[in-house]
């Protein structure tokens, strides 16, 4: 089985109320480590403005590059489910090996805090809720129920196979587990 | 191991299903994780199914980062700087007590009882712990005090609507929305500014029903983005006149429901004769409101035929925009376009008229602790219904004025000198106008006691400054603000942190040394069922206190969507509007009995004003300045929270187009300033706000260098301390310049 993220891009408002709760649920502290970011998309001029936001969790990637990229093979793929998961205790930190799986990754899943040398870590579907069957928290928090989670293949035959969405490019070498609704 | 541990959630967390008491339009159930005295998650609703639940937005999700902030006060403190320094020694409740009861009975013996000014705001809206009945109680028991008229929000709306429908329950329930074929969003955030949990959530199911949604605003909201088929750039203060000018069209082109009309209002004849030119010789055509709002006369001319002709439309008019300088006429027109369309009374219309509000659930019908009667205001004149602020401020004074009234006393004209201020769920220097003025002010005063969470910048101007506890360290009851329909419960997550305690059981010990008996005769326990159990709304709701109490939300069900005055539309012999004539008033003979027809005009008008877009004042600063709600914070509340400030950076909006001719790119530091004062910002460049206006969210915390540059970006330094001629808090409308810092 194969975990992925729904995100209809027509209905975020950019609230931020999932990368707080993620924060929140995975106690992380204020700054630059966000398990969930929302990503701004801004074109045009006056009045013709168009606006948009996507969400950017671990689209926890069917063939994840960050895997190979890793020197200490600190990242791996769980067979039952596909979430991907770093061992945080394995992980070098971002100075010793220079960010390899940040720079692998076309999405920027893989966080670090601001202090130096800090070990990686990054959406892990919230594990812990996952096993208890609860979905992530994010999808959970969004008010306008933009967010929705679970079996890819149930995603896709729920909401379809779009893998477009705008300020989202969909990797065919890395196969990210999401489908969109596009604005 | 803090990213895949579970250990977090093992048997000694418990859950704690409560709400929050912040100034805010919604009231989400959440479920605080606590464990060894500290709350260490914050969960959502889980009383319903993911399309039913009240889902908290980001700043209850954040909700413990604000409870535990390292900066929470903890001791009751004493001042020992120089005012506004905070510079503050800790001190016990003992001194505290005793040196605030020998000041007050100072004030009360020297000055007499108008001397002490109870301030309170929004800080705390639930029904127990309440500082502002709390301390109002202790003070009518020993002589009475003085206080502020009015609210900082709505008052230019409650008074359009006091004047049209004589009632403020103008609103529809919000599921009502699905039904609607167009809904204009004009003024309105609902993505940010919650008028309701779920509210954005159920706009935009209207929307993917079919709703066509437009949206009138100088920026291009989060709201819009999202829901918007299209945007009409307006500049501020001049929505009124494209009403007035719709209302043009729909009459030209015979648009307008005259059967409607003629059976429900009073007085459109003489608004038909202002809107054709024959009472003033100025045609309100489209092209005259293109002059005046920048809004092109064939967007106008659209837009009117479109809401004249598409059934049933609901016309948003929201609150905003009445922050202005005279700013109640632009709710008035819009519940006289609600009317000419027929829209008032039936589903999936609207009444306008900017509040909301529904009956059920509605924060003005909660229970609370009695104030009991006011011996120092005594003998004043009767105010309630009154739509002349004379009245209402004989013995008051208007809340945005209330700086003004601690510096001039009865010198400048107020009722009363203020020589004791207690300041309670507040932070007026920073919320309301001229928050330089309101420094000063502040300053002024002789004594003063500021009840807080946290050391806020109208805080540390007081003398003692008492520790209170959060809605997590009581129970307490509260509701959303007008639009349920649902009532919640706090349940208490934890022990009072440090020495904190409520602003009720502040105003109970303070009793007890006044040697006042009874003065809280139940416990808490009792008074919350009471509140339940003998209010005439909730009695026979809520049949169960404890379930309620334990799920912490209890929904009412409604048989249909509510409409506000369909029981009016359907029969109106049986069920007049609540104004003198039984009609709806677009003329209002008590508006015309105030005899000031400039500025209380009987029938609503578009008005130049004082830092309008016209004033010569432009000459020097040219910018049009607003002032909209924060997403991270609610007003100032929660301004510490680092997980809500790193959503969204403080900046100002600002068009690519007044950026460039000032040298400004992104993210630069600017100046905002003008007469009142000078602030220092962040530029946001963006193609999102209309040119020649700048855009700044209030709430941030002001923070003056010693060149009294404001470093906080606090942006009532900016804004003016003067109210409209209904009562509205002017803070939308003043004039400023830009330049790079």
């Amino acid at each position: 089985m194969q975990i992925g993220f729904y995100f209809d891009q027509t209905r975020c408002t950019g609230c931020g109320a999932c990368q707080v709760a993620c924060k929140d649920w995975h106690d992380l502290l204020a700054g630059p480590e966000k398990w969930m970011r929302i990503l701004y998309t801004e074109k045009g001029k006056f009045p013709d403005v168009f606006v948009s936001y996507l969400v950017g969790p671990c689209f926890h990637c069917i063939d994840p590059v960050c895997i190979p990229a890793c020197p200490v093979n600190a990242i791996s793929k769980r067979k039952e489910d596909g979430i991907v998961v770093v061992d945080s205790q394995a992980c070098l930190g971002s100075e010793a090996c220079d960010f390899k799986c940040l720079k692998a990754c076309p999405y920027d899943a893989p966080q670090f805090d601001q202090e130096l040398g800090s070990k990686m870590q990054k959406c892990n579907f919230c594990l812990d809720r996952w096993a208890e069957e609860k979905l992530p928290v994010c999808v959970e928090a969004c008010p306008t129920r933009a967010l929705d989670a679970g079996s890819l293949q149930e995603l896709e035959s729920r909401y379809g196979q779009v893998r477009e969405a705008e300020g989202f490019s969909y990797s065919k070498r890395t196969k990210p587990a999401v489908v969109f609704k596009p604005k | 191991m803090k990213s895949e541990g579970m250990s977090k959630d093992s048997g000694e967390t418990k859950i704690v299903r409560t709400t929050s008491a912040f100034d805010c339009g919604g009231r989400c159930p959440i479920r605080l994780h606590v464990r060894d005295g500290v709350i260490i998650r914050v969960e959502g609703d889980d009383t319903a199914g993911p399309d039913e639940q009240l889902r908290a937005c980001l700043r209850c999700r954040a909700y413990r980062k604000h409870i535990h902030h390292p900066d929470r006060l903890k001791y009751p403190l004493k001042r020992v700087g120089p005012k506004g320094a905070g510079e503050f020694d800790r001190i016990s409740w003992d001194e505290a007590y005793n040196t605030i009861v020998e000041k007050l009975k100072y004030v009360k013996e020297k000055y007499g009882n108008s001397s002490i000014f109870l301030a309170s705001g929004g800080g705390y809206l639930a029904a127990l712990h309440n500082g502002a009945s709390a301390m109002a109680r202790l003070f009518n028991q020993i002589g009475g005090f003085s206080t502020s008229y009015g609210n900082v929000s709505s008052e230019g709306a409650v008074w359009a609507c006091l004047t049209q429908y004589g009632s403020v329950m103008v609103g529809n329930s919000r599921e009502d929305l699905l039904n609607s074929k167009l809904i204009i969003l004009w003024g309105w955030d609902p993505a940010r500014m919650i008028s309701g949990t779920n509210t954005m959530y159920h706009v935009i199911k209207a929307r993917e029903a079919g709703a066509k949604i437009i949206s009138i605003d100088p920026r291009y909201t989060d709201s819009a983005v999202v829901l918007a088929d299209e945007w009409v750039p307006i500049k501020p203060g001049t929505d009124t006149a494209v009403m007035a000018s719709m209302a043009y069209v729909m009459i030209k082109e015979d648009l307008h429901d005259q059967a409607f009309l003629d059976k429900y209002t009073l007085g459109f004849d003489k608004f038909k004769d202002y809107v054709l030119g024959i009472e003033d010789g100025i045609e309100k055509t489209p092209a005259w409101a293109e002059a005046i709002s920048g809004v092109p006369t064939v967007t106008i001319e659209q837009l009117a035929r479109e809401y004249a002709t598409t059934k049933p439309a609901a016309l948003m008019d929201c609150q905003g925009p009445a922050r202005s300088a005279i700013g109640e006429q632009y709710n008035r027109c819009a519940m006289t376009l609600c009317a000419m369309t027929g829209n008032v009374g039936r589903p999936g219309g609207s009444a306008g008229g900017g509040l909301m509000g529904i009956p059920v659930g509605h924060m003005f019908r909660a229970s609370g602790i009695p104030a009991g009667k006011n011996p120092a205001e005594a003998g004043g004149p009767s105010v309630r219904g009154t739509l002349d602020l004379n009245l209402r401020l004989a013995r008051r004074v208007h809340i945005n004025k209330m700086h003004d009234a601690f510096l001039k006393g009865k010198k400048g004209g107020y009722p009363f000198d203020v020589k004791f201020l207690w300041s309670v769920a507040n932070n007026h220097l920073n919320q309301l106008g001229d928050a330089n003025k309101g420094a000063r002010a502040y300053a002024s005063l002789d004594f003063m006691v500021a009840p807080e969470l946290f050391m806020t910048p109208t805080a540390r101007y007081a003398d003692i400054v008492l520790p209170v506890t959060s809605p997590a360290e009581r129970n307490d009851l509260t509701r959303p603000w007008p639009s349920g329909p649902y009532y919640t419960h706090i349940n208490q997550a934890i022990e009072p942190l440090g020495e904190c305690k409520s602003d009720l059981d502040i105003a109970t010990d303070l009793a007890e040394r006044f040697g006042i008996k009874d003065f809280k005769p139940f416990t808490d326990e009792e008074y919350l069922r009471m509140f339940v159990e003998k209010n005439p709304e909730t009695g026979p709701e809520v049949k169960d206190y404890e379930k309620f109490r334990r799920e912490g939300v209890h929904r009412v069900k409604l048989p249909e969507p509510i409409v506000a005055f369909k029981e009016q539309i359907e029969d109106l012999e049986n069920n007049p509007f609540p104004t003198p004539s039984g009609k709806i008033e677009i003329f209002s003979q008590r508006a015309a009995d105030i005899e000031n027809p400039e500025q209380v005009p009987p029938i609503p008008k578009y008005r130049r004003t004082k830092e309008d877009r016209f004033d010569p004042l432009t000459e020097k600063y040219p910018l049009q300045l607003i002032s909209p709600h924060p997403k991270t914070r609610d007003h100032s509340s929660l301004y510490k929270v680092e997980w809500l400030q790193e959503v969204e950076p403080h900046r100002a909006w600002i068009n690519s187009k007044d950026a460039e001719a000032r040298g400004i790119e992104d993210n630069d530091e600017i100046y905002v300033f003008n007469d009142r004062g000078k602030i220092a910002i962040k530029a946001w460049v963006t193609e999102r706000i209309i040119p020649s206006v700048i855009s700044i969210s209030e709430g941030t915390w002001y923070d003056p260098d010693e060149q009294g540059i404001d470093r906080g970006g606090c942006v009532n330094v900016l804004t003016s301390d003067d109210y409209s001629p209904g009562g509205a808090a002017i803070l939308k409308t003043a004039l400023v310049q830009v330049s790079k810092a």
